[in-house]
């Protein structure tokens, strides 16, 4: 075979066709697990399918998959982000307090989503300009951020937020009928900005150039990528949606909570985008990769719930899935690897 | 007199590459034998067949009857061979003695590090070989200067038990008293009954350290003669030479037009007032031992490193050059020396890798328009008959010279007018070589101008228009191609006169 058969990318192959080349053949077994997940837990719990069961997933799922978002392309690029839970406390204080004292929503949402931003800028310039490797400044903000949510709160108290527009963001649903539960505002959200994130990584040039500098960052340079720039615009993004699913906390518990509700945060998120996928070493990943986590993610701890697991099981649980996860992707690596070797080795 | 060490037919090939063939010698104790070569000839794989670090494919060797060829690296030290490597590992924050006993150090009771019978046993050695005074044992590794950590590396190799030892390019941080002082110490090994190999590309060197000089070329052996026997002009003209029309394209050079590149002065941390320039449609060759500044130079050019002084000009203008990103805009491409480290993204597709440096001509709002990068790269990949099952393939699947010729792929989509090419053809195979000798000659074709650093000498001879060797961070007056010979290339390269 010398040259591809295949033509323009403008033709239209087959919605199977499309909708498999989207889920990615390195997803599918994602989606196996998930679909083997569902049928355990539904014959061993009757609740599980039930409208409010599923709301709850829905909606735990908006935080953890806002947050696992942004992971993804600071994973892609070969960083990683620790700071993230604690952001989103930051953020979660900044938007109680500035919708109590202005009585605007859309104030509030963009304090929080500005505050994650600033914080995320802070991540890029230790990261950068102090050439702190990403692990240790974000571990080193993991601590500072939660410090500074506390500081931001009165008494470092959480600050309670009585607005039922802010509620709605949180606990709101559309399309609610008699039959049907509606779907949660809140999933919304994290669905709209997947969507975009997902465009973003795959039809972009900053999108591709992400890839490009974690797969190789030398070779990035080299083709003229600015890894500097690079850097900052991914943590910032990172922090913008840990401000987002920090709000969206405040939107739920109606409290601007500097610890409560986000704490952890950091794990879950990691845990998604390495099972969807990505690469410790970086250049690999997808958002609809680390989608399909979240949800698997999310569907287990609210199975472990339901089958009464205690809350010190599912800690464990939790490690080892972080674990699981990056071992079986450098499990993949080595394999391929292997087939890379034997292919030079043939000469193609 | 027993022969210590007995190498017999041994053979050694990587991918693509046939690194040693049938090479046969044996050193004696008491006796220096210089290894030489040029660039690639194999003496490194040899060396390195010898310290462990490889197993040969064919053959044998033997250290006092013991066969070692396909033993591991502490089996190797262990019968008694010793590497001084060119480039020492020096463990940066312990002291020198701790750097001197890395990996054996003596034990004491309860398994504790004996520092005392260390600093003796360290002591003892300088003393011994005349470097009293020159080390201090308490400095750390990090502030030693390069010739002190050659000294590090050799005292390593000095250990009890050491049958074979083998000195790679031991001078090339040393002046000229501290060279002395080194041959006196290895005329004190010689003296003391233990087999030295000695390899260095300073032929006066040899000339004047070592009994008998065995020569590779291309990792055959063309010569073993003992030195009262041969003189330097032998040696250069057994090292080189050889049937052109079999390892290179025979270019027929278009006629070049105006000055595309001119490099004016350039100085930097590696260089020294470097002046040249390159036509539309020529390529220059650039020649030179490994270290002297070649690769260096390309990034500087580019924008990788910084320079000192001195300008860049492009079609005549002035360019600022200070990151890559300035060097591409400014009408440059850079195919780096090492793909997988530096030209390549292994884990993602050929489409990526050959559209990277032109995302922004391809995209609109910042979104990449898949249809024209299909259009701008699936033409690149028939014209350079790139191997490939799709263009979705990562590239780590395919072969070298399809990954090569991917990098070059890259570089013709930005349509660049000034192409640096950084060893094109390592670790290509011989039928992909002929291929990227032939694309190269249609981008000069095309009226391109062609920086070529090359170590392979028929490919320099063969393929460029004139050859600039570099040595030291400088560079030599330009030899047109007619005048351009192996042996002139080779005398400019080491320092020597012809």
């Amino acid at each position: 075979m010398t040259i591809m058969e295949k033509g323009r990318p403008d033709g239209g192959p087959s919605i199977w066709k499309r909708t498999a080349s989207f889920v990615g053949a390195e997803n599918l077994s994602l989606v196996i697990a998930l679909v083997i997940l569902l049928a355990l837990i539904s014959s061993q719990s009757e609740f599980f399918f039930s409208a409010r069961n599923l709301l709850n997933i829905g909606q735990n799922m908006a935080v953890v998959g806002l947050i696992a978002v942004g992971m993804t392309l600071v994973i892609v690029s070969a960083g990683l982000d620790i700071s993230v839970g604690s952001m989103a406390g930051a953020a979660s204080v900044v938007c109680a307090l500035v919708v109590t004292s202005t009585d605007s929503v859309g104030l509030g949402v963009l304090g929080g989503v500005a505050i994650g931003t600033t914080l995320g800028l802070v991540n890029a310039t230790i990261i950068t300009v102090l050439r702190v490797n990403p692990v240790v400044a974000t571990l080193a903000t993991f601590s500072a951020f939660r410090g500074i949510a506390f500081l931001i709160a009165p008494d470092g108290r959480p600050v309670g937020v009585l607005d039922p527009e802010l509620r709605y963001l949180g606990s709101g649903r559309v399309l609610q009928t008699a039959e049907f539960p509606g779907i949660p505002v809140s999933f919304l959200i994290l669905v709209a900005v997947a969507v975009v994130a997902h465009v973003v990584m795959t039809t972009t040039v900053f999108g591709r150039s992400i890839y490009s500098m974690g797969g190789n960052p030398a070779a990035a340079r080299l083709a003229g990528i600015n890894l500097t720039a690079m850097k900052f615009k991914i943590y910032a993004i990172s922090g913008a949606l840990a401000g987002l699913a920090g709000v969206i906390v405040t939107a739920r518990t109606s409290s601007g909570q500097p610890a409560s509700g986000t704490q952890g945060l950091e794990l879950e998120a990691i845990t998604a985008v390495f099972l969807g996928g990505a690469l410790l070493a970086g250049g690999k990943g997808t958002i609809v990769g680390t989608m399909l986590a979240v949800m698997l993610i999310a569907v287990l701890a609210n199975g472990m719930n339901l089958l009464g697991i205690a809350t010190f099981y599912q800690l464990v649980a939790k490690g080892l899935l972080l674990v699981a996860a990056v071992a079986i992707g450098q499990w993949r690596l080595a394999r391929s690897e292997r087939e890379q070797a034997k292919a030079a080795a043939g000469g193609v | 007199m027993t022969i210590a060490l007995d190498i017999r037919s041994v053979g050694k090939s990587f991918p693509g590459v046939r690194a040693l063939r049938d090479v046969s010698v044996t050193i004696a104790g008491g006796e220096i034998v210089a290894i030489v070569g040029e660039n690639g000839a194999g003496k490194s794989t040899l060396l390195k067949i010898l310290s462990g670090d490889y197993r040969l494919d064919e053959g044998s060797v033997a250290l006092d009857g013991a066969a070692l060829g396909r033993a591991t690296p502490l089996e190797c030290r262990d019968a008694g061979f010793r590497l001084v490597r060119q480039e020492p590992e020096i463990v940066p924050f312990v002291s020198v003695l701790e750097n001197i006993f890395v990996g054996e150090m003596p034990r004491g009771r309860l398994g504790r590090v004996d520092f005392a019978r260390m600093r003796r046993e360290a002591e003892d050695m300088l003393a011994r070989y005349g470097f009293a005074g020159f080390l201090d044992l308490d400095q750390e590794g990090r502030t030693l200067s390069p010739a002190q950590m050659q000294l590090v590396e050799i005292l390593r190799a000095l250990k009890p038990g050491v049958r074979v030892v083998a000195f790679d390019e031991p001078t090339s941080s040393l002046t000229q008293t501290e060279t002395e002082r080194l041959f006196a110490l290895i005329r004190q090994l010689k003296a003391d009954g233990l087999a030295v190999i000695y390899v260095s590309h300073r032929l006066h060197e040899i000339m004047e350290i070592s009994g008998r000089v065995f020569v590779l070329k291309d990792g055959v052996p063309t010569g073993d003669l003992a030195i009262g026997e041969t003189s330097e002009d032998e040696i250069v003209r057994l090292m080189v030479g050889r049937d052109l029309e079999a390892h290179g394209l025979n270019r027929v050079a278009a006629t070049p037009g105006a000055v595309v590149l001119e490099v004016r002065n350039i100085s930097s941390r590696w260089h020294r007032d470097v002046s040249f320039s390159i036509r539309a449609g020529e390529i220059v060759g650039f020649a030179g031992l490994v270290g002297a500044g070649r690769t260096e130079l390309a990034k500087v050019i580019f924008g990788e490193y910084p320079r000192t002084g001195g300008e860049i000009l492009i079609d005549g203008k002035p360019v600022t050059v200070r990151s890559p990103s300035d060097g591409i805009r400014a009408g440059m491409g850079l195919a780096p020396e090492d793909r997988k480290t530096e030209g390549l993204i292994l884990v993602r597709s050929v489409m990526e890798n050959a559209s990277m440096a032109v995302f922004r001509r391809l995209s609109r709002w910042g979104i990449l328009r898949q249809a024209e990068m299909f259009d701008t790269v699936e033409p690149l990949v028939r014209k350079l008959a790139i191997k490939t099952p799709s263009l979705d393939t990562e590239v780590g699947k395919l072969s070298g010279g399809n990954q090569q010729k991917v990098v070059l792929a890259r570089w013709l989509a930005a349509s660049p007018r000034v192409l640096i090419l950084d060893e094109p053809t390592r670790a290509v195979d011989v039928g992909a070589k002929t291929e990227i000798y032939r694309l190269i000659d249609d981008l000069a074709k095309s009226g391109l101008a062609i920086m070529m650093i090359s170590s392979e000498m028929p490919e320099l001879l063969s393929m460029s228009d004139r050859i600039i060797v570099m040595k030291d961070g400088m560079i030599s007056e330009p030899i047109e191609k007619a005048a351009a010979t192996e042996e002139r290339i080779v005398n400019l390269a080491l320092g020597t006169t012809a």
